[in-house]
Parts: C-alpha cells; sequence; structure tokens
C-alpha cells in the first residue's frame, strides 16, 4: 500500500485531535459551569471531534497514486534548517547583544548561509541598513530599543 | 448615503492618506512582482507598519498594497512569465507571448486599463451594494451571525479546489483550535497554555499571519533553490509603444466591461476570491470569441490579457463587500485585513457603516484612487520599478525574512514571539509538503473567537438548544447555503472517488 501525503496528513491531525480532545478535559470550568449550555469546553470538545472526523475522512478518501506520494526531492533542507536556526538565534541575541548588533549579525548570517561571500558586499549591505533602521526607530519615531544586557552588564547602567 | 460618501471622501483626500495609497501601490507592485510573494504576503508584512497608524489610514494602505500587490503580479507575468500570485497566472497565458512579440508595452498598458476598469467598476458597484447589504444584515442576531461564519469557513473549505475540500476543512478546524489557545473570555479559564504565561494572552494574529504567509513563503523560496536564480534580464528599451490603437480599444471594451462585472460577482462571494476569477473570465471569454479568434488565445490575444486582469482587479475590489458588510472575508488577503481591523477594536460587520462610517466609506473612496494611482503613476514607472527586481536573491530575502520577524518583535518585544515564529513556519512548511491550504486556517483562526462568543450567545438564549439555526427564516436560508456549499463538493469529491474506483475494478476485472 502506499503512504501518500493525504495518509500522512490524515494521521498527524488525528494524533492532534486526539490530544487536543484529552487535554480539553483539563480546562478548568467555574463551578456549575458543567451544567451551564455553553462552557469553556464546549467548543474544544466540538473541535476535537470534528477534527478526528475529518481527519478518518481524508484518510478513507486518501488519493493512493503514485502521485499522492510525498516528494522531498530538489528541496534543500538543511539550508532551510540553518536559516530557521539563524533566526532562532536572533531572538536568543536582541536581549543580550541590543538590536542593532543583532541587525548587523543575523543580516550577515542570513546573506553567508545564501552564498554572498564579498566581505564587502557582507558589511555594506548589512551595517548601513541597521544602522538607518536603528535611528529611525530610536530616535525620529521614539521606540525604546533596550541596548542589550551583556553591554550594560560591561559598561554599567 | 451620500453623508457617507462625503465623510468618506473627506478621509480619504487627507494628504496623509492619499500618500498612504500611493505608498501603498508603489510597495505591493514590487513585493507583488517578486515570484513567491503575492497579495497575502505582501498585505501580511504591511500589517506591523499599520500598527502605528489610525484604522482608516492603515486599511487605506493595505488596501493600496492589496491592488499593487495584484498589479505586481500581472507585470512579472507578462515581462518574464513568473507570476507573483496565483490570480495572475492567467494574466502569463497571453500577456508573456506578447512580450516576445516586443509588444510588452501594449501588453503592460492594456493589464494596467483593464485592471483599472475592472477595478473602478467594481469600486462603483461595491459603493452601492455595501450600504444595501450592510442595512439589511443590521437585523442580524448571535444565531445569525454564528449561520453566517459557518458560511464564511465553509466555503473558504468549499472553493480550494479539486480533492482539496476535507483538508481546507481540516485546517479550518486547525485554526479554530489554535483561536482556542489561551484566556477564555467568558469564564476567564485558561486553555491549552501548558503553564506558559507567553500563552496566557493566545497567539498573537499577527505573529500567525506572518509565519504562516511571509516567513513560510520566503524560506520555501529559499528550499526550492529558488534564491539561486538568475535575476531576470529585463530589457526596458523592448517594451515597445504603450499606445492602443482605435481597432484594439474597441475590441477590447466589451470584454472589460464583461469580466469586470463578472469578476465582482464572483469576488463577493465568500471563498471565492480573484484566482477563480481570472480563470473563469479567461474561460468565458474564449467561449464568447469566434473559431477565428479562439485560435489566438494562448498566443497573445488582447482579449485573452484584459479578461482575467479586469476580473482579478474587479474581484478584488468585490471581496471587500463581505468583508465590510457581513465581517466575512472573501480572500485569504481580506482575512488578514478582517484580523488587522479586530486588532485595531473595529469589528467589520454590519455595523461598520454605522460605528465607523469613517473607515467604511474611506476604503470604498480609496480603492479608486488607488486604481487611479495605478494607472497614472505606476505603469510609466513600470521600468524603473522593475529594477528593484535586479536586487540580488541572496540580499533581499535576509532582508524580507528580517522584516518579517521585526515586524512581530517591535509590537510585542518579547523573544518568545520569534521562537513561536520558527516553530509555526517548521509546522506550515510540513503542511504546505503535504499539500494542506494556509489561507482556511488563518481564516478559522480570525472567525474563531468570535464564532465562539455568538453560539455561546444563542445556545445560552436556547438553553442548549441548536434550534436557533432553523427557528428564523434568515438564519435557515444562511445556514442552509452553509449546509449546501459544504455538502455538494464532498459529495461530487466522493463521488468522483467511487467512480474512478469502480471504473478501476471494473479494468481489473476485464483484465483478469
Amino acid at each position: 500500500m502506499t503512504i501518500s501525503k493525504d495518509h500522512i496528513g490524515g494521521l498527524v491531525f488525528l494524533c492532534l485531535s486526539v490530544a487536543y480532545g484529552y487535554y480539553a478535559g483539563d480546562i478548568a470550568l467555574l463551578p456549575g459551569d458543567e451544567f451551564a449550555p455553553f462552557n469553556a469546553q464546549s467548543l474544544p470538545n466540538a473541535l476535537a471531534l470534528l477534527g478526528g472526523i475529518l481527519s478518518i475522512a481524508l484518510i478513507v478518501t486518501a488519493d493512493r497514486s503514485s502521485e499522492g506520494r510525498i516528494q522531498l526531492a530538489g528541496y534543500d533542507f538543511w539550508l532551510v534548517a540553518r536559516l530557521l536556526v539563524l533566526v532562532s538565534l536572533l531572538g536568543v541575541a536582541l536581549p543580550w547583544l541590543g538590536f542593532l548588533v543583532s541587525t548587523v549579525l543575523f543580516l550577515i548570517g542570513g546573506y553567508w548561509l545564501l552564498g554572498v561571500r564579498r566581505v564587502k558586499t557582507l558589511l555594506l549591505a548589512s551595517v548601513p541598513f541597521a544602522v538607518v533602521l536603528w535611528f529611525l526607530l530610536s530616535q525620529l519615531l521614539d521606540i525604546y530599543l533596550a541596548p542589550g544586557r551583556l553591554f550594560t552588564g560591561l559598561m554599567g547602567g | 448615503m451620500w453623508d457617507g460618501i462625503i465623510t468618506g471622501l473627506t478621509t480619504a483626500v487627507m494628504p496623509f492618506n492619499l500618500m498612504m495609497v500611493v505608498v501603498g501601490c508603489f510597495a505591493g507592485t514590487f513585493i507583488g512582482m517578486l515570484p513567491g510573494l503575492g497579495p497575502i504576503s505582501a498585505v501580511a508584512l504591511m500589517i506591523p507598519v499599520t500598527y502605528g497608524l489610525d484604522p482608516a489610514s492603515g486599511i487605506i494602505l493595505m488596501a493600496g498594497v492589496y491592488y499593487g500587490a495584484v498589479f505586481g503580479g500581472s507585470t512579472s507575468s507578462i515581462l518574464i512569465n513568473a507570476p507573483g500570485c496565483a490570480s495572475t497566472v492567467v494574466t502569463a497565458f497571453d500577456g508573456y507571448p506578447l512580450a516576445q512579440k516586443n509588444q510588452a508595452g501594449k501588453a503592460l498598458a492594456l493589464a494596467a486599463y483593464s485592471s483599472f476598469t475592472g477595478g473602478t467598476i467594481g469600486a462603483l458597484v461595491l459603493l452601492f451594494a455595501a450600504p444595501a447589504l450592510a442595512s439589511v444584515s443590521l437585523s442580524f442576531q448571535s444565531g445569525d451571525y454564528f449561520a453566517l461564519m459557518l458560511l464564511g469557513l465553509t466555503a473558504v473549505a468549499a472553493f480550494s479546489g479539486k480533492g482539496q475540500v476535507i483538508k481546507a476543512l481540516l485546517m479550518t478546524v486547525f485554526g479554530l483550535m489554535i483561536a482556542t489557545v489561551g484566556t477564555d473570555v467568558t469564564s476567564g479559564a485558561t486553555r491549552f497554555t501548558f503553564g506558559s504565561v507567553d500563552l496566557i494572552d493566545g497567539v498573537s494574529f499577527l505573529l500567525l499571519a506572518m509565519a504562516t504567509f511571509a516567513l513560510t513563503e520566503v524560506v520555501m523560496t529559499v528550499m526550492r533553490g529558488q534564491h539561486k536564480e538568475e535575476e531576470p534580464d529585463m530589457d526596458m528599451a523592448s517594451l515597445g509603444s504603450m499606445k492602443l490603437s482605435r481597432e484594439e480599444i474597441k475590441e477590447v471594451a466589451p470584454t472589460i466591461g464583461r469580466s469586470s462585472i463578472f469578476g465582482f460577482i464572483v469576488g463577493v462571494l465568500p471563498g471565492a476570491g480573484a484566482t477563480i476569477a481570472s480563470f473563469l473570465a479567461y474561460g468565458m471569454e474564449r467561449n464568447l470569441a469566434s473559431a477565428r479568434e479562439k485560435l489566438k488565445f494562448g498566443k497573445g490575444s488582447l482579449r485573452g490579457l484584459a479578461a482575467p486582469e479586469s476580473a482579478n482587479n474587479a474581484a478584488s475590489t468585490g471581496s471587500f463587500v463581505p468583508l465590510l458588510t457581513l465581517g466575512i472575508p472573501g480572500s485569504g488577503t481580506t482575512a488578514i485585513m478582517l484580523g488587522a481591523l479586530i486588532a485595531y477594536g473595529i469589528q467589520p460587520g454590519p455595523r461598520l457603516f454605522m460605528d465607523n462610517p469613517d473607515v467604511f466609506w474611506s476604503v470604498i473612496i480609496s480603492m479608486y484612487f488607488g486604481n487611479l494611482v495605478l494607472l497614472i503613476l505606476n505603469l510609466p514607472l513600470i521600468p524603473y520599478i522593475s529594477r528593484l527586481l535586479a536586487i540580488p536573491r541572496p540580499i533581499l530575502i535576509p532582508l524580507i525574512l528580517f522584516f518579517s520577524i521585526t515586524g512581530v518583535y517591535l509590537v510585542s518585544f518579547n523573544t518568545f514571539d520569534i521562537q513561536m515564529m520558527v516553530l509555526i513556519t517548521l509546522i506550515a512548511i510540513f503542511l504546505k509538503l503535504l499539500q494542506f491550504p494556509m489561507a482556511p486556517m488563518l481564516l478559522g483562526f480570525i472567525l474563531g473567537g468570535i464564532m465562539e462568543n455568538n453560539l455561546g450567545r444563542a445556545l445560552t438564549v436556547t438553553d442548549g438548544s441548536f434550534s436557533f439555526l432553523w427557528e428564523r427564516p434568515l438564519t435557515l436560508v444562511i445556514t442552509s447555503i452553509a449546509v449546501l456549499v459544504l455538502v455538494l463538493p464532498l459529495l461530487s469529491a466522493l463521488l468522483g472517488k467511487v467512480r474512478s474506483r469502480g471504473a478501476a475494478v471494473a479494468v481489473n476485472e476485464g483484465e483478469g
């Protein structure tokens, strides 16, 4: 039997619906709410049931032809993984290094990952952009951008 | 109504709002030209910018970006045969062959004139249709609203394409599930937060929209290796004349007229939108053409270019009718605008044109201005705007990534949101690989809260009975349409499967 995209999708959503329905039971209700016609658990329970029915319907009616198989050839997952790690690192760096330095590092990292190797391009496409954006946000629009814990720790204050 | 039009006109002609139309059209045209990024991504990228503006200016900017992106998509379809979005795929059928015949200028001009006429006719019809529909819907009760939301959600699933109905419905349910995360507004109970303080307010609409439409689309272009593609070599000198002869205008005028009205009607249907309108208008025009004319379709027919262009712009305008009057988006892009309006504290729907007449009317009036800007400013500037496409992709992609992330971060200043975006992007990529559509999920998420409130209110009034769905004639009509819209495609899909299996069994038995 061919495992198609629809089968995988159906199974994933079935598991999600079961887990969602299980945790819906954990929602705390106000005293007496369990007798109310509609409470905080009503919609989640209905959605879990609906999700379950639709997932089973998807699995039953799944496209079994070879066209329905998942095609992963030709996709650069490794590059995407590195880009998403870079995005995640930006989230980690922002509170420590501040907006300006994190932006410059993120952009240089992004250009580098996508194949830019010339140091001049890497710097020219990131530093002026970050400085102008920082100036626009913090000086013109008066948005407070924290300088980063590392710098406040080192320089005080 | 005239008071409203004057209010809208005064708001729309304010210099700042006029500037928003111009900026929106330019930004939209540029983003729409980039292959892989369509109107949904363009509007999603604009949300953080609009948070600092007042509601009318914000929506005017987003509406400008919307037409601009559709127009930009047509430009890249004609010039480089790379449609920026689904609604301009048909434009490439006849637009690109014209460009190959050194008539790119003529094709671009015709696309702009058709878009302008389509958009203008759409805006004029909207001017009269929207208040009429809104006044009818003023008598709506909780039950009607719930039925209406149901119709909106089922319609989006039903129009999602052959074999996609169940997947679209699942995605709608998934969106509704995400909407339940956070604090329940009625009881104050926390749901699915797993003890995390960051989830108490639920998942932010901005975060979800940016992660699924901006971040995911950009990451998908990298995943497909499109960032390595050479920048298109567009020889602007060979654009040719942008003038149309009198005979050519005579030939396309009826086409533009019919396709505009047809496109508007399709756009009004919840869930249909510009893509379906452009395909249907092209098909209709081909069927209406004489046998000799038919042969020209696909080889550079002016009618074949004018039909989808007028239809997709008129449909873009038409999709504002259900958004502004019923609070139901007609397309993925208007779904994002709905989310933005809700974030402003404005409830789109029947009361919008009474409570916020400035927003309601200025959007309608600025649509007309938007079309004018596209014609007068964007068309002559196309050779210059397309030069922006020459920015190497490895430089452009990290910048777009950065804008999508900081757009979310600068609203909440919470780095948890960035990690959440990465997680949602991963899930979205996985679902996209399995060919699950994203728009129904966003629609389910946006409508989830309002739907739950209305359902809760209606069930409390009827003491838990679902009879509110058929007791009032109006609710009964809406519920019946929702059921029909849902059941018909499901039945046809199931019948199709049964028939094909039956045929396969018959063949196997024959072979045996």
